[in-house]
């Protein structure tokens, strides 16, 4: 009897995260690079990179972050490639090599907003390396990873986009969920302008800041200090840049206080209070430093809330994915082929 | 939440997450909800297709009476004028215009698996958009201009990404370079250049909405971008590079093949011309449909004199502004 593989997959703009139903869960970069020219081939002994590997040999490579805002760009077949290059790296990771796993049943994440038209192309994308797909809005799946269906608001803040989701016991619909483009990618560039307006002479680049700010990220007080280094002129310097950091993460609190508040305002009175006190930040987002409290700060102008924060982010909404591939019944996924 | 009630909540949940997939497989629209009424319960319920938004405006034609005449034979006229063609240009150096124009957009109309208009002797709209950028780009840039374009080879570009590309690259102007066909007319052609603007006229309706299919935005998007079309000043400027273009188009072609058309200066809510910040033209520079013009497209030299009149139109608005 053929062996069936359940997963779930949260394909982010900058990380993806799979879990699967054999135990194994694993994370990589999303990024895929093949070699630019021969020379580069040799040196590398692979026809293709995927992750941190092609990351940290950029130069040598044809680099492809294949996901835009959390959906997979539209038109470009280099990007179309990339993204089954990442799928298929994914799950080799969990055991699927060549497909002697057997039948690979998945689930994978996409923003609220995201349109039919971005799923099915997603899914057409998809054909060959999965045996059948559910493709569902991401913090719906870490709602239900995580049982939260009712009263509750999941606030799913990636690297492309930050997804909001009410539950309300009930499938969400468009007016349950949002999604904004003000995420950790916009906070990097933000970062990047800072520190090029503060120190000029100094050489920086966006993959440099990502890292600086997955390690310092705050907002509001206490301000850690934030210094790090990078070269001025080609001579190593230390650089504080902690108000950069600040003020460059601070640019995601309106928007995202804006857009919890709207969600809140529609939900039904008598519930909204239950609500309020069932806010759940996930993602990579959800790692900066005194956000949380930001969050409640802002609630209390509404009554007061709690904002609770997912010790494994990274996880969560590959986690909730796979928990939705195990409970849906065989007969839904034969008619779920890809 | 008892544990009973959970599991149900959860099997609905699925059911309903399994349906919605099932859904966009088979290509069904999603249901409307009968969701709590909201402030902006009707901005959500628009229809899928966004040009009735802009059925609220309205769309006028500036245009020359159209000239008939006599048609002469393509090959021998251009062996007539290729030695001529050379020095009918005249350069202008981008030095003498103002400071504002200085960086030009260009954008190849379609590419890649999107194909555009085609002839019925096969000759396709993306191949020719892309050969005419290349010429326009290289006066321009002869020219001392700076410029960018949104595709170089024969790729997809989405709409969106175009306007991105135009917009991150601070230009200032952006001319969008397209063939048009109309099937239901293949006796006539003609030359008409859109500047950013709402319509009345059902068939630039449906052109647009047909030009602006797969564009990537979301209604929302759309909706915000509509707003921001009616700021004055870019539309005004919009309006006078299209007529210096339409302009320029239409006497040189002419001069080549008396038999043009001039369709005129027109508006209509391209998403290229709607989501870029500069001012924004889309040039229909001929039309696939029609044999004879079919046939003179195929022509190098025709390609070239196109090239020469969008070049002498964008010239021509710069001019203006000193």
């Amino acid at each position: 009897m053929t062996e069936i593989l359940h997963v779930g997959i949260d394909l982010g703009t900058s990380r993806s995260a799979i879990s699967a139903s054999n135990g194994e869960r694993f994370v990589v970069d999303s990024f895929v690079g093949w070699p630019a020219d021969m020379v580069a081939k040799k040196i590398l002994k692979r026809n293709v990179l995927i992750g941190h590997d092609a990351v940290t040999n950029r130069t040598m490579l044809d680099l492809h972050r294949p996901l835009e805002r959390g959906l997979l760009k539209e038109g470009s077949e280099k990007d179309v490639q990339a993204v089954r290059e990442l799928l298929q790296h994914l799950l080799g990771l969990v055991g699927v090599k060549n497909g002697k796993a057997g039948n690979v049943r998945a689930v994978v994440g996409v923003p609220a907003a995201a349109l039919r038209t971005n799923k099915q192309y997603l899914r057409n994308s998809m054909k060959g390396i999965v045996d059948s797909l559910m493709i569902v809005s991401e913090p719906f799946a870490v709602a239900y990873g995580l049982n939260a269906l009712l009263h509750t608001m999941i606030i799913d803040i990636g690297a492309g986009t930050t997804d909001f989701c009410v539950m309300k016991g009930r499938y969400p619909t468009e007016e349950d969920q949002r999604t904004l483009t003000i995420a950790g990618d916009s906070i990097d560039q933000h970062l990047l302008k800072l520190i090029e307006d503060r120190y000029p002479q100094a050489n920086v680049t966006i993959f440099m800041v990502r890292e600086w700010k997955e390690k310092f990220s705050f907002v509001g007080q206490p301000a850690p200090r934030a210094v790090v280094m990078a070269p001025v002129k080609g001579v190593p310097t230390e650089l504080d840049i902690t108000n950069e950091m600040k003020a460059a993460c601070e640019t995601i609190l309106p928007p995202v206080i804006e857009t919890m508040l709207d969600l809140l305002s529609r939900v039904e009175p008598e519930f909204q209070e239950r609500v309020r006190n069932n806010i759940i930040l996930s993602g990579g987002g959800g790692l900066i430093k005194n956000l949380p409290g930001a969050l409640e700060e802002a609630l209390k102008q509404v009554g007061g809330g709690k904002v609770t924060f997912m010790e494994d982010p990274v996880f969560v909404g590959s986690d909730g994915g796979l928990a939705l591939a195990l409970d849906a019944p065989d007969s839904d996924w034969e008619r779920l082929s890809a | 939440m008892r544990a009973g009630t959970n599991d149900r909540v959860k099997r609905q949940l699925l059911r309903d997450a399994i349906t919605d997939n099932l859904d966009t497989m088979r290509g069904v629209l999603p249901r409307p909800r009968a969701a709590a009424p909201s402030e902006n319960a009707w901005m959500r319920r628009l229809p899928l297709v966004l040009i009735p938004v802009t059925l609220l405006g309205s769309s006028y034609l500036v245009s020359e009476p159209p000239v008939v005449r006599t048609q002469a034979p393509i090959r021998a006229f251009f062996a007539a004028r290729r030695a001529s063609l050379a020095d009918s240009f005249e350069p202008v150096k981008a030095a003498a215009f103002p400071l504002a124009i200085r960086r030009v957009v260009l954008d190849a109309g379609h590419g890649g698996k999107d194909a555009g208009a085609e002839s019925s002797s096969n000759l396709v709209e993306k191949n020719i958009t892309l050969d005419i950028e290349r010429r326009l780009r290289d006066l321009l840039q002869k020219n001392g201009f700076e410029v960018i374009v949104t595709r170089a080879d024969d790729r997809l570009i989405p709409l969106r990404e175009r306007a991105r590309l135009a917009n991150e690259s601070d230009a200032d102007i952006f001319v969008s370079i397209h063939v048009n066909s109309l099937q239901s007319h293949t006796s006539s052609h003609g030359i008409e250049t859109y500047y950013l603007g709402p319509t009345k006229d059902p068939r630039l309706t449906q052109l647009a909405a047909e030009e602006n299919g797969m564009s990537g935005y979301s209604m929302a998007d759309m909706r915000k971008l509509l707003d921001r079309v009616y700021a004055g000043v870019r539309r005004d400027e919009s309006q006078r590079l299209a007529a210096a273009v339409q302009q320029q188009l239409f006497t040189n072609l002419r001069t080549i093949d008396p038999g043009v058309e001039n369709w005129g200066v027109k508006r209509a809510p391209f998403v290229v011309l709607v989501a870029t910040n500069m001012p924004a033209i889309l040039a229909e520079v001929g039309c696939l449909s029609n044999e004879r013009e079919a046939a003179m497209l195929r022509e190098p030299q025709y390609r070239q004199q196109i090239a020469s009149a969008l070049y002498r139109g964008i010239a021509e608005y710069a001019k203006q502004g000193t």
